[in-house]
């Protein structure tokens, strides 16, 4: 009997792309809402041209985060952007899964080639401090601690910030 | 201790060695190029070295395309369009850059326009925008010091529209890089300091920052090591043949660590002040050094003590006890800085190199946005630049 030979279709991660699905939209309402709040964010954006779209996309078809800066503030784009003047590639679902539930920092992703960066590198630069304000307002400081260089400093505000996130931010995005 | 992952890159044959030139004609038949455009600046033209360039190619049946001789100190996308029009009219099929970096970063943009067969560069700018291999790129450097002829990047200055491109991808890479003696003779002595430095900071940022890993380290002791031993040689000696291969042996190696672990907060702020008050990137290499090494010191103390080894020599590591070999480093680079200053006027400070003080938090502002400083080990804020600034000031 002749061995028979066939494509072989690998399957589908089902369970990790739709935990990044569930993250990306609450980093997304997140950041929407960080941007009207803090201080620093307003700052690190306010040289950004209007208009400007930012994209978080796994490789190589999606999930993705899209963000249009508007009004001076950071808008949620839901998954509809599939291309942007800044884009951040998770190189794989695997990667993506362990950056955003979150086990790895971006710095480390970024020096284990887990996350690349397609557009300008200073306003890269700029949207990484960003994302450790927003990572550093979302999650407690024992979390962060292990994800970011330098813990952004969790004045009152920013305090105010994170249960203006948890009850209002990430569910109207205001 | 090892990573937990890491990627380390790096297809450029390395051509190095006496009358390494000569060997170019048959580099090239062996990528395939008949056609070779020639890309450098007048500089070193009037050193004669374009012109032991094409003796090297005499009965080797090949024909040089074009040569262009007049690539600024800054490379711009103007001269590079300029380029770019002569390699098509020519028909030429391959590039030489015979230069320093701004040749090198002129050579790589005129790769990118004529193998996407495109005249604006800004579509292409940012890190991963090119997807096709490009035309074979032979980069002889002219000056010990920026690596770019192993590296992933090339920063060119848009005047028009005021902008700083940069672009980096493996595709950047260029094919050979060929280190020839007789191409470092004639670099005076100040130039030969700075750029010296500059791979001297190449390989420690390297060696300390968050992407370092086992392959670029080899390459960044490798290359500390030579320059220690070569530098104060080849600053008061240039005519040394052997002191200048070894200086761009250093250079390159330093090259292939940075292009594969990244710079830091060092570069961050030369490229600021740069960029404000037109200082040498060598120079600023030189000034910012030991302060970038200390502000990193609380986080990777351990590095920078291992540097110890290939900065001072092993008679003076082994004398040194543990706890004291971080800062006996950055003494010992100290001591380097005095000696390159004594024999050649290489400024130690940004008083010396002409910043006046009230630059200082433009420059600082600057720095933040530069992408060296995502591999740098710790998070530096404007405040943080700040104060390096003022160390380094006077
Ligand atoms: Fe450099």
């Amino acid at each position: 009997m002749s061995v028979q030979y066939r494509p072989v279709v690998p399957g589908i991660k089902r369970f990790k792309i739709l935990v990044i699905k569930i993250i990306f939209i609450v980093l997304g309402r997140a950041f929407q809402s960080a941007s009207q709040h803090d201080e620093e964010i307003k700052k690190e954006i306010s040289s950004w041209r209007n208009g400007f779209t930012l994209l978080m996309k796994v490789m190589p078809d999606g999930p993705y985060m899209g963000l249009e800066k508007r009004d001076n503030m950071l808008e949620f784009k839901g998954s509809k952007l599939k291309k942007a003047d800044l884009e951040i590639y998770f190189r794989n679902v695997e990667s993506a899964f362990m950056i955003m539930t979150p086990q790895m920092g971006s710095h480390q992703a970024f020096a284990e080639r887990r996350m690349s960066i397609k557009g300008d590198l200073n306003i890269a630069t700029a949207f990484t401090r960003t994302l450790v304000i927003v990572m550093s307002t979302l999650y407690p400081e024992f979390i962060v601690k292990r994800l970011v260089k330098r813990v952004p400093p969790l004045t009152f505000k920013r305090f105010g910030l994170r249960i203006w996130l948890y009850t209002i931010g990430i569910l109207l995005g205001r | 201790m090892l990573p937990s992952y890491y990627e380390f890159h790096n297809p450029v044959k390395i051509v190095s060695g006496n009358k390494a030139l000569d060997n170019l004609p048959s580099e090239f038949e062996t990528l395939g190029a008949k056609r070779p455009m020639v890309i450098t600046d007048k500089g070193v033209s009037g050193a004669g070295l374009t012109k032991i360039f094409i003796d090297s190619f005499a009965s080797s049946g090949m024909t040089i395309g074009a040569i262009f001789d007049d690539v600024p100190p800054d490379s711009s996308s103007e001269v590079v369009e300029k380029i770019t029009s002569i390699f098509r009219q020519n028909k030429c099929d391959s590039l030489v850059a015979l230069g320093g970096g701004s040749v090198i970063d002129t050579a790589k943009g005129v790769n990118i326009l004529v193998t996407e067969n495109s005249d604006d560069l800004l579509e292409f700018s940012g890190a991963e925008m090119l997807k096709k291999p490009m035309k074979p790129l032979v980069v002889i450097p002219t000056t010990s010091g920026t690596g770019s002829e192993v590296t992933v990047v090339a920063v060119i200055s848009d005047v028009k529209r005021n902008l700083k491109m940069a672009f980096t991808s493996t595709h950047l890479l260029p094919d050979i890089a060929l280190l020839d003696p007789r191409m470092t003779l004639t670099l005076p002595p100040k130039m030969t300091a700075a750029t010296a430095m500059d791979a001297m900071s190449h390989a420690v940022e390297a060696y300390i920052n968050l992407q370092k890993n086992p392959m670029s380290d080899a390459y960044a002791v490798a290359a500390i090591e030579l320059i220690r031993k070569n530098v104060l040689k080849a600053v008061s000696d240039g005519n040394n043949s052997e002191v200048r291969l070894a200086m761009a042996n250093a250079s390159t190696m330093a090259g292939i660590a940075f292009s594969n672990s990244m710079v830091g907060v060092v570069h961050a702020l030369g490229h600021a002040a740069g960029g404000i008050c037109h200082i040498p990137h060598g120079v600023a290499m030189n000034i910012f050094l030991p302060f970038g090494l200390e502000y990193n010191m609380p986080k990777c103390r351990e590095n920078i003590a291992k540097l110890l080894l290939p900065i001072a020599g092993a008679d003076v590591y082994a004398r040194t006890p543990e706890p004291r070999r971080a800062e006996q480093m950055i003494h010992y680079l100290i001591e380097l800085r005095k000696a390159l200053n004594d024999l050649c006027g290489l400024p130690i400070n940004l008083k010396q190199a002409g910043v006046t003080e009230d630059h200082l938090p433009e420059i600082a502002q600057a720095a933040m946005n530069d992408p060296s400083l995502i591999m740098n080990p710790r998070e530096m804020d404007v405040n943080d630049a700040l104060v390096i600034l003022k160390k380094a000031f006077e």
